[in-house]
């Protein structure tokens, strides 16, 4: 059968990147951290705020730092301007190149801010109000996270050792990179002596939330020629959204990833041996184990198994997220790791540097809901 | 656990109502007669509207299970530990609740029959191991 168009592949590209410090920024709202992102990617592109006719923001989980709070701060009107209220940058991503290629927009600046740490959102509030899970004790991502891990261990035999390959994997990673918060070298034997905080998942296994702000630079790919970085070029993208959500007897387990991962794979006409650097957004080590089966990196059931032979740590076949991941490097939904996959792209990244990685990917998804992938390479022609 | 409980919120009540008759029920469309769990406005499998509380068998399997070592809210410290199950009712739906503490541990597939209590005199659904 014939590969399908590919409308996207190598039409738009990611030409800058940049990111505050990741913690605590005390005295620095959601809308001033997006901005100063912003501002460097601006920078890091070459380009300045007059040359921009798009803005994406992406809402915080706290409200914040919407399109209309950041473009205040940004001081132009543009053409073309949005707010995502979800995050990871993938999603933001996707509307990005949508509006290139359509030409409602030529070069665009996607941004996320948050302050969530100093801010002191409380994340044990059930985040759409009160719900019969709620009144149950079933707060916090830990807990559908961590029934979906339990579900995975039972039925397939993951151990803890398996799946503790991710932290420990992570933070290992961490360690080359400097912007990271969790640097401390972690064994396995500290990972296992750490106690549960929600049976099955450690404390390790979980993100801490922090401030900062992340943001890129997308812009057409004749224009992208022109700038001084290498474009890294999207190659491909796609979605799919379980929004059954509790209504879907198989909610937590999300087989339906599986549709998001064939229609990356179908349009791009690539597999998961062509990847040789993959980021998954991990609010949760659960994330990762899902994602790495269901986009065919293992087998269904194999996640486990997979992890304990090491594929994914540093010197692995699978390097996954070399800048440690929210488990070790920050929280910032997700967006820290589009920027870490242009840094390697690039070529820019530092101690952690891999070989001349050509082709990328990005799974994350909204919460248990909404799912997307992106394709993100140096070579333009890579997916079409 | 007044800021966790959907108490007095009119999509909920029946189900209350009925645990403090010590029944449990769900929603079943009036149109395809698919049951449904947690309640919802109209039905997700065939579009409609209308729907009835329905009595079901209270028992089910245990889907999954977490204990919680650290109370992510106030109300919850008194608590800790505390596990909670996702139920797959004998009838279908599943159903997300709490655990009395028995002398079996949690575990994927165990039995699990339900409880009428009232927490805070206010009627509720616990999940027993049997």
């Amino acid at each position: 059968m014939a590969k399908p168009e590919n409308p996207v592949a190598g039409r738009a590209a990611i030409v800058g990147l940049g990111h505050t410090a990741q913690g605590e920024l005390p005295g620095s709202s959601a809308e001033q951290n997006a901005l100063d992102a912003g501002l460097l990617a601006l920078q890091n592109a070459g380009l300045t705020v007059g040359d921009l006719d798009g803005l994406i923001a992406c809402k915080s989980v706290q409200g914040q730092a919407n399109d209309v709070a950041v473009g205040a701060l940004l001081g132009v009107n543009l053409p073309y301007v949005q707010s995502l209220d979800y995050g990871t940058c993938n999603f933001s991503l996707h509307l990005a190149v949508m509006a290139i290629v359509s030409g409602m927009a030529n070069t665009i600046l996607l941004t996320y801010g948050a302050n969530a740490r100093s801010g002191k959102f409380d994340f044990g509030k059930p985040m759409y109000g009160a719900d019969m899970a709620s009144a149950a004790g079933l707060v916090h991502i830990a807990g559908r996270a961590g029934l979906a891990l339990q579900r995975h261990k039972a039925i397939y035999g993951t151990t803890d050792e398996q799946f503790g390959m991710l932290a420990v994997g992570q933070r290992l990673w961490a360690q080359n990179n400097p912007n990271a918060i969790f640097r401390k070298p972690m064994t396995m034997a500290d990972y296992l002596a750490e106690p549960y905080m929600v049976d099955p998942l450690r404390r390790s296994d979980v993100t801490m939330i922090s401030d900062g702000g992340a943001a890129v630079v997308v812009t057409a790919a004749e224009r992208a020629r022109d700038l001084p970085n290498r474009p890294v070029y999207v190659s491909g993208m796609a979605e799919y959204a379980g929004v059954r959500g509790d209504n879907n007897p198989e909610n937590l387990m999300r087989p339906w990833l599986k549709q998001s991962a064939s229609a990356i794979w179908t349009t791009t006409g690539l597999n998961a041996g062509d990847i040789d650097v993959l980021y998954i957004q991990d609010p949760t080590a659960v994330w990762s184990l899902q994602m790495l089966e269901y986009y065919g990196f293992c087998g269904i059931g194999e996640g486990g198994p997979f992890l304990a032979e090491g594929h994914t740590l540093p010197g692995g076949v699978l390097p996954l997220n070399t800048h440690g991941g929210q488990l070790s490097e920050s929280y910032t939904w997700g967006w820290m790791h589009v920027v870490e996959a242009v840094r390697q792209l690039r070529g820019q990244a530092g101690d952690r540097q891999l070989d001349a990685p050509r082709i990328g990917m990005y799974c994350s998804s909204h919460g248990f809901v909404k799912a997307a992938a992106s394709i993100l390479s140096t070579e333009q022609s890579v997916g079409s | 656990m007044t800021g966790l409980s959907p108490t007095g919120d009119a999509m909920t009540a029946p189900f209350f109502e009925a645990a403090g008759q010590g029944r449990l029920v769900v929603q079943q469309c009036s149109s395809c007669g698919a049951l449904r769990w947690p309640p919802l406005a109209g039905c997700p499998d065939c579009r409609g509207r209308d729907s009835a509380w329905v009595d079901i068998a209270p028992a089910g399997t245990i889907w999954s299970f977490v204990v919680y070592h650290r109370a992510f809210a106030a109300e919850l410290k008194p608590d800790i530990p505390y596990t909670v199950v996702m139920v797959e009712l004998d009838d279908g739906p599943y159903m997300i609740g709490r655990l009395l503490e028995g002398e079996k541990p949690p575990a994927v597939g165990a039995r699990v029959a339900a409880e009428f209590v009232a927490t805070d005199g206010v009627p509720s659904v616990r999940w027993r191991i049997v």
